[in-house]
């Protein structure tokens, strides 16, 4: 039978089946396109249907190319990404991203992945313009505990939540806001790919804000928009803790630092965090050299609603000055 | 009857698995409850074997087989051949190949009869499949990709197919493998029909996010609803016998 010459299947010959879809994408442009020795990188923020994003300017950033011998590609790799309401299509890449949420715990997260792709007021999922790879890069959104509090894969959550919370201060706290104050909390779920470059952070976080705000006055019924009225948001993630738990004090010599955290944001929460307490994991890290000192947990995180303006504003000045 | 299950989260199942007339691999690591719903299905009809291949749990992506033969990799290690050759009945000839192209179960399709193979296979790679598995080997592609043995699930009496496949390409198929073949998804919409799902002629495991409408195409392509374990293991024993003489 002979092979139909599409350009997808042309795409396809010319690499090896890539698990990444990041992967995928920057090798289709290299393909698609010529390599280019221009050293702009360039991301652009189209207007996306019913998000009611104002057009970013594309920022024009001159990087110096680098040269890697094991790249067939110089420069730097061209990719637009764009922000879409989540819909049911997406459930795939978003479950793909939400795998190792809860850890290895079996827990029904076809039904997770359900709530969050059925909310499209609030929630972004991150893609690129092509329509050819439906990769999804990034998954944000918030889910108030209380509207979902009967589907049972909120149910596990919250069971597992208070089954790792080892600390017993913060147990208390914990079992109030699962409990009574559900309805007053928004569970913030995020996740992106590794290399998701971070100038997207600040208008994809800007962006969940703004909708949560926005659905306060916009929903159709009083108890909807009552129900992103959050009082505090709860974030379920993950960093690498120090092996040494005592803290030295004064001048250290080591140059370690006691919490290296995956996500950057991850830390300006922490620092607003009312509380939030860390748990050890049963899936194996990777053991490379520069983490041989850090094992790493998961990390449950409280911050108060009032602190998201503060939040916005670092998570710019980060951004911008890294 | 099809059965719906999980490894891990996973709903993978043909990417952790692998299922024949003749015995079942599946890997390690995973939880007792993944082993257990295998054993409950397969019990005292053929061996259910835990093994991992090349160190790795991914064994229904690596290896190929049949109920006449099975063909591993270059990366599985002597322990885990010897593993094999031990619990698999004697009637099935455990190969390990030298090919490069190591996915083997991304690469070749196959039932008791016939076998599809990726097109840049080697050519005593094709000899070796002739050989070991007792099939006809057809170079083919399924809906343009190459790799045949993702994109294609079949037994001897149906097989589903990547969803964007032809008619035209599914009625040559379905001449050349003898079978009725329909083209669908498994868990959910996904594509990659054959790490969805493993099947063999009376029993058929899906990823538990199948739906319900893709579960009964499953039962009626592969024909799961009458047919009974006993019936065509003890088939087999005959045309065993029948060597013999």
């Amino acid at each position: 039978m002979p092979r139909k010459p599409t350009r997808r299947r042309q795409l396809l010959k010319a690499q090896p089946f890539t698990f990444s879809s990041f992967a995928r994408v920057a090798s289709a442009y290299k393909v698609k396109r010529q390599i280019r020795h221009s050293k702009v990188y360039r991301k652009s923020f189209p207007n996306s249907s019913g998000n009611g994003f104002i057009d970013h300017a594309p920022p024009d950033k001159s990087e110096q190319s680098e040269s890697s011998d094991e790249e067939e590609f110089e420069g730097v790799v061209q990719a637009d990404f764009a922000f879409f309401d989540p819909k049911p299509d997406d459930f795939h890449g978003v479950k793909v991203l939400l795998q190792t949420y809860l850890d290895d715990k079996q827990w029904d997260l076809s039904g997770f992945v359900d709530l969050i792709l059925g909310q499209t007021t609030v929630g972004t999922v991150v893609k690129t313009e092509d329509d050819e790879d439906d990769g999804l890069y990034s998954v944000v959104s918030t889910l108030n505990l209380g509207r979902y509090k009967d589907h049972k894969c909120i149910m596990e959550l919250k069971e597992c939540l208070l089954k790792v919370c080892q600390e017993k201060d913060v147990l208390d706290n914990l079992r109030s806001l699962l409990g009574e104050q559900a309805q007053n909390v928004g569970l913030l779920v995020s996740q992106r790919v590794v290399n998701l470059p971070p100038q997207l952070l600040p208008p994809l976080y800007d962006a969940l804000f703004d909708e949560v705000s926005w659905a306060t006055e916009d929903e159709p019924t009083e108890e909807l928009r009552n129900s992103f009225c959050f009082k505090f948001y709860l974030l379920v993630s993950r960093i690498y803790k120090h092996k040494n738990a005592v803290q030295k004090k004064g001048p250290s010599s080591s140059s370690d630092e006691a919490i290296i955290y995956i996500k950057t944001e991850d830390e300006i929460f922490h620092q607003l965090s009312s509380w939030s307490f860390s748990f050890p994991l049963r899936t194996q890290q990777l053991a490379t050299r520069e983490l041989r000192n850090y094992r790493l947990m998961g990390l449950v995180m409280v911050v108060e609603a009032d602190k998201v303006s503060m939040f916005r504003q670092q998570l710019q000045s980060l951004i911008n000055e890294s | 009857m099809a059965t719906r299950l999980q490894f891990e989260n996973s709903c993978d199942i043909g990417v952790f698995s692998k299922l024949t007339n003749a015995y079942c691999l599946v890997a390690i690591g995973g939880s007792e409850n993944f082993y257990s719903t295998f054993e409950s299905e397969l019990v005292d009809v053929i061996p259910v074997v835990k093994t991992s291949i090349g160190g790795t749990r991914i064994i229904g992506r690596l290896c190929a087989g049949n109920k006449k033969g099975l063909l591993l990799p270059h990366t599985t290690t002597d322990q885990e051949l010897q593993h094999l050759r031990n619990s698999l009945p004697d009637q099935v000839v455990v190969q390990r190949i030298e090919e490069r192209l190591s996915a083997l179960g991304n690469c070749i399709a196959c039932n008791d009869h016939v076998a599809l193979t990726h097109t840049d296979l080697d050519r005593e790679t094709e000899e070796m499949i002739a050989d070991v598995l007792g099939v006809e080997v057809f170079r083919q592609t399924i809906a343009g990709n190459i790799l045949v043995g993702s994109y294609c699930a079949f037994s001897n009496r149906g097989g589903l197919v990547h969803p964007h496949t032809s008619i035209e390409d599914l009625d040559e198929l379905s001449t050349l493998l003898q079978v009725p073949l329909v083209a669908g998804t498994v868990n959910r919409g996904s594509e990659v029909v054959a790490a969805g799902l493993t099947v063999n002629d009376w029993t058929a495991f899906c990823g538990s996010d199948t739906t319900a409408t893709e579960l009964s195409v499953i039962e009626s392509v592969f024909k799961l609803r009458e047919a009974q374990a006993s019936a065509i293991v003890d088939e087999m024993r005959k045309s065993l016998i029948d060597t013999y003489v």
